[in-house]
């Protein structure tokens, strides 16, 4: 089966996220609780204010598949709803096909740290 | 015309004649008013009552200078329409401030018991701009003011004074919506200060207060030399944004806030207090990496969206002139620990701290596996947790009064009133002020000369 991972909504404002950093690259097979990547998302472009809330994620896996595809590169921006990545749970399952559903995830709030993007490119 | 004549009473300042501009309104006739609420103000200017005094008087760094009026009793205002003269006639010093001046009237909707409703309660607000340039005229507290601060009292009282030194989870709670202390005037009657310097571009979290309680000016002129010395030689010309940047941050740096005296003008004249009782920080201003000068050895903490406001120059200084130290959960709490007690013998001032939303609402953690430890490296609500809890293992040894913002958010609902962690909504910051005021009361109940009198520092 195939399944994928659009960005979700993880804070009502927001419509879109940087990608921070990634832990995996294609074709690696993926444990229950790997780390896939840190996102940022930045409200000031929904919040004209001198204090841009800025706040950086971490997406966690919350079931075994394979990573076949993986769409993005730290640094870049993806709107709400953009295709980021498509997992199977066959490591040889043709990906030309349906995706039965969003990958399962955990999202955590975390702290900003060196390997980010953010801080280091911008 | 029906109702009380609501009039200016007295405000003095010694050796200068008050002079004020037409009024600017902040309610309008027929509208309710409540009483504290502010109704109107004007911008004032002192000048020499006599060739003997100079120009420098009581509050003579601060260009920005203003009086605002509301009434102590509530009901259905009417004002004085030609009080205000439009244009820069109510901007400009134009009239002599004369107690008896009426700016309108109201009809009280509950017996009166005080015992002159109709004497205005006057809060003055002073600006100290960031640079001289920043000449603006809209407004309370128009422009870029590195600090601002605004104060009430009556006959015989002494203004207790807190310094606010966070992060926006206290601009907003401090400031309010106008950023001119309107809600915080409304809220206490009893005689107080509110101080407000901002958290740019440097943020104060305690390493960089430490550092300001302790810089000598041959170590102030010594890093000023530095950052000449960088920007000169710059293989990166500096832009109009680098010395922009670089004027605001030496601007911050030689002054001390935790240690500034305060001149104020009152109903009896011109008086004199002394260092902030209190300082409200945030918990959240406390970096778990800070950047130390790596010759001179000062701290600076300035957050990514104001690093952004510096040009190249400034980035380069910074990523050179500076290295990241990371600071463990022990430092942050020895580095407040320090801070207390440095304070509590330099000024005999205590620290009020907001602490931190500890959930998330955003976030959906079944199970802990998949982060390694220890967690509060990662986790940001983790991090939190721990150090709202070191908060009160300091509280046990040491004078900390803690603002529960973590349990308040819990309390209203963090989704609605605390989205981000950070910005709260306007029913949380009532809610907020009404316990710094407590804290405050506390602090004025366990000094109880501070009221007649006022410390001598």
């Amino acid at each position: 089966m195939l399944y994928e991972f659009k960005l979700p909504v993880i804070v009502p404002q927001m419509s879109g996220a940087t990608v921070e950093c990634l832990y995996s690259a294609r074709d690696d097979s993926l444990r229950l609780g790997s780390k896939l990547m840190d996102l940022s998302v930045d409200l000031s472009s929904a919040f004209a204010q001198e204090c841009p809330p800025v706040s950086f994620y971490r997406l966690v896996l919350r079931e075994a598949v394979y990573l076949r595809q993986i769409d993005v590169q730290p640094g870049q921006h993806c709107a709400l709803g953009d295709r980021i990545a498509l997992f199977s749970t066959d490591p040889s399952e043709p990906i030309d096909q349906e995706t039965t559903r969003q990958v399962r995830y955990t999202i955590a709030g975390i702290i900003h740290h060196d390997g980010m993007w953010t801080g280091s490119h911008s | 015309m029906n109702g009380i004549p609501l009039r200016f009473g007295p405000l003095a300042s010694d050796g200068y004649a008050i002079v004020r501009s037409g009024l600017r309104w902040l309610r309008e006739s027929g509208q309710f008013c409540r009483a504290g609420q502010p109704i109107a103000y004007c911008n004032v200017s002192l000048e020499p009552a006599s060739v003997r005094v100079g120009r420098h008087h009581a509050v003579a760094d601060e260009l920005e200078l203003q009086v605002v009026f509301a009434p102590r009793v509530s009901g259905r205002l009417t004002i004085h329409p030609e009080m205000a003269r439009g244009g820069y006639l109510s901007i400009r010093g134009v009239d002599a401030w004369k107690p008896d001046t009426v700016l309108g009237h109201i009809e009280p909707d509950q017996p009166v018991e005080e015992g002159d409703p109709g004497r205005l309660r006057l809060m003055v607000v002073a600006g100290r701009r960031m640079t001289a340039l920043a000449d603006v005229h809209s407004g309370l507290l128009p422009g870029w003011n590195g600090r601002s601060r605004g104060w009430w009292c009556e006959e015989g009282e002494t203004p207790v004074t807190l310094l606010s030194l966070g992060l926006c989870d206290a601009t907003g709670v401090i400031l309010g919506e106008q950023c001119a202390f309107l809600e915080m005037f409304e809220a206490a009657s009893d005689a107080m200060q509110f101080v407000f310097v901002p958290d740019h571009p440097v943020a104060p979290c305690a390493p960089v207060l430490l550092d300001q309680l302790t810089r000598t000016p041959a170590q102030f002129d010594a890093l000023a030399e530095d950052l000449r010395r960088f920007l000169g030689t710059s293989a990166v010309p500096p832009t109009a944004d680098d010395w922009m940047f670089a004027g605001a941050l030496l601007s911050v740096l030689r002054n001390t806030p935790l240690k500034d005296n305060y001149n104020i003008i009152s109903s009896t004249g011109t008086r004199r207090l002394g260092p902030p009782d209190a300082a409200l920080l945030s918990l959240s201003a406390e970096p778990q990496s800070i950047l130390r000068h790596r010759t001179l050895g000062y701290h600076l903490h300035i957050m990514r969206h104001h690093q952004a406001a510096a040009g190249p120059a400034i980035q380069a200084w910074l990523s050179s002139a500076f290295e990241p130290v990371k600071r463990s959960i022990d430092v942050i709490r020895q580095d407040y620990e320090k801070l207390i007690d440095t304070l509590a013998r330099t000024t005999g001032g205590r620290i009020l701290v907001l602490n931190r939303m500890s959930t998330s609402g955003y976030e959906d953690i079944s199970n802990y596996m998949a982060f390694d430890a220890p967690m509060s490296a990662t986790l940001s609500n983790i991090a939190a947790k721990e150090q709202n809890l070191m908060l009160h293992d300091i509280a046990e040894t040491r004078e900390l009064t803690i603002i529960d913002v973590d349990a308040l958010a819990a309390e209203l609902g963090a989704g609605q009133h605390l989205p981000d962690g950070i910005h709260q909504s306007g029913q949380m910051q009532v809610a907020l002020r009404q316990r710094i005021l407590q804290a405050m009361a506390d602090i004025r109940d366990a000094t109880p000369d501070v009221r007649v009198a006022g410390r001598d520092h």
